[in-house]
């Protein structure tokens, strides 16, 4: 696993060179972005259930057959599983947020991923949706463009129109959930 | 590769929970020493040379060590002082013990190499170079910690 610093010196290693100044100033505006981004991440964690069952339901409205019997929603044990699954994406994504580089998720969550949802017979169709759903509530969550309330409570007392950079890094990282499944 | 971040999203997976106010709490930790950290990096960086050639040229003129064996510890001064630039950047010692640790000294004794060579130019490092003139404190506190760890893994 790495994060915005290992995948430096990854990089680095590579080509067997130090790292100067010009290969920091990204590491910089990470170490500077730090407090953004542990108020977007924590926009993920303080809303999971909500954004999970949220992307599960409109997944079921817009294909009311997913609850009817011979659905794929059908019984609520699948149901279960299906939010299950949703709150794990979440979790990944908050790691990878946090960590400022995608192998986490990549590794941990995506790697196989749509094989097994192949052999238990998800449709990957219905479980892209729920993601893409996912993705916007998150979005609008972060930067507080959501309707109603404040959805979240930051420790740094940011703005969410200063998490702009972090929420579309953020929704990158679910780009690479729905391509790994499509 | 262990570093500030990558500990406490390790931690969490192992319990499969979401990253919580104490993860947060010690991410920030180390971001807030990551400014002198990045500073020494880039500092040490643009010395790695210098720094490599005043140690080893030290060691080697009082003639207790063997001429012939000079090209190669300028080699492996400067690649131990790149990964010490490595760990200062991920802010923890993964890159030294991955890379340079694990292993090593027994590379350097079975080339019969003197791993008190290394050591005494380290120690040249930390002591004698004015590492004050090109870093700050700070900056100078980061760099010396990692010198330390490595001779002490060496010795």
């Amino acid at each position: 696993m790495l994060d915005a610093f290992s995948r430096t010196v990854v990089t680095a290693d590579a080509k067997g060179a130090a790292i100067g100044s010009e290969d920091l100033s990204d590491l910089r505006k990470y170490v500077a972005d730090a407090n953004k981004r542990i108020d977007a991440t924590l926009a993920i964690t303080q809303n999971v259930s909500c954004i999970a069952a949220d992307a599960v339901a409109g997944m079921v409205c817009e294909n009311t057959g997913l609850t009817q019997p011979g659905g794929h929603c059908y019984p609520t044990r699948r149901m279960a599983a299906c939010l299950r699954d949703g709150e794990i994406i979440l979790r990944y994504v908050s790691y990878a947020l946090l960590a400022g580089d995608s192998s986490v998720l990549k590794d941990r969550c995506l790697n196989g991923l749509k094989e097994t949802y192949l052999a238990l017979g998800v449709p990957t169709s219905n479980a892209i949706r729920a993601v893409e759903i996912m993705k916007i509530a998150t979005v609008a969550i972060m930067t507080e463009t959501n309707t109603g309330r404040k959805m979240f409570k930051g420790i740094n007392s940011g703005s969410g129109a200063q998490c702009q950079d972090i929420a579309a890094e953020a929704a990158s990282y679910f780009d690479l959930v729905i391509e790994a499944l499509s | 590769m262990k570093s500030a971040v990558t500990t406490v999203v390790s931690a969490a997976d192992a319990a499969g929970r979401f990253p919580s106010m104490s993860d947060f709490e010690s991410v920030k930790g180390s971001f807030d020493r990551a400014k002198a950290r990045l500073e020494a990096a880039e500092k040490l960086a643009s010395c790695l040379d210098k720094f490599t050639n005043l140690a080893v040229d030290a060691v080697y003129q009082n003639g207790s060590y063997e001429l012939a064996n000079k090209d190669k510890c300028v080699r492996d001064i400067h690649h131990y002082l790149r990964l010490i630039n490595y760990c200062l950047v991920t802010g923890g010692t993964g890159p030294l013990d991955e890379w340079g640790i694990s292993g090593m000294r027994e590379i350097i004794r079975i080339q019969l190499l003197p791993t008190a060579a290394y050591i005494e130019a380290f120690i040249f490092i930390r002591d004698e170079i004015k590492i004050n003139d090109v870093m700050s404190q700070q900056a100078e506190t980061e760099f010396k910690g990692l010198l330390d760890y490595l001779i002490n893994a060496l010795a």
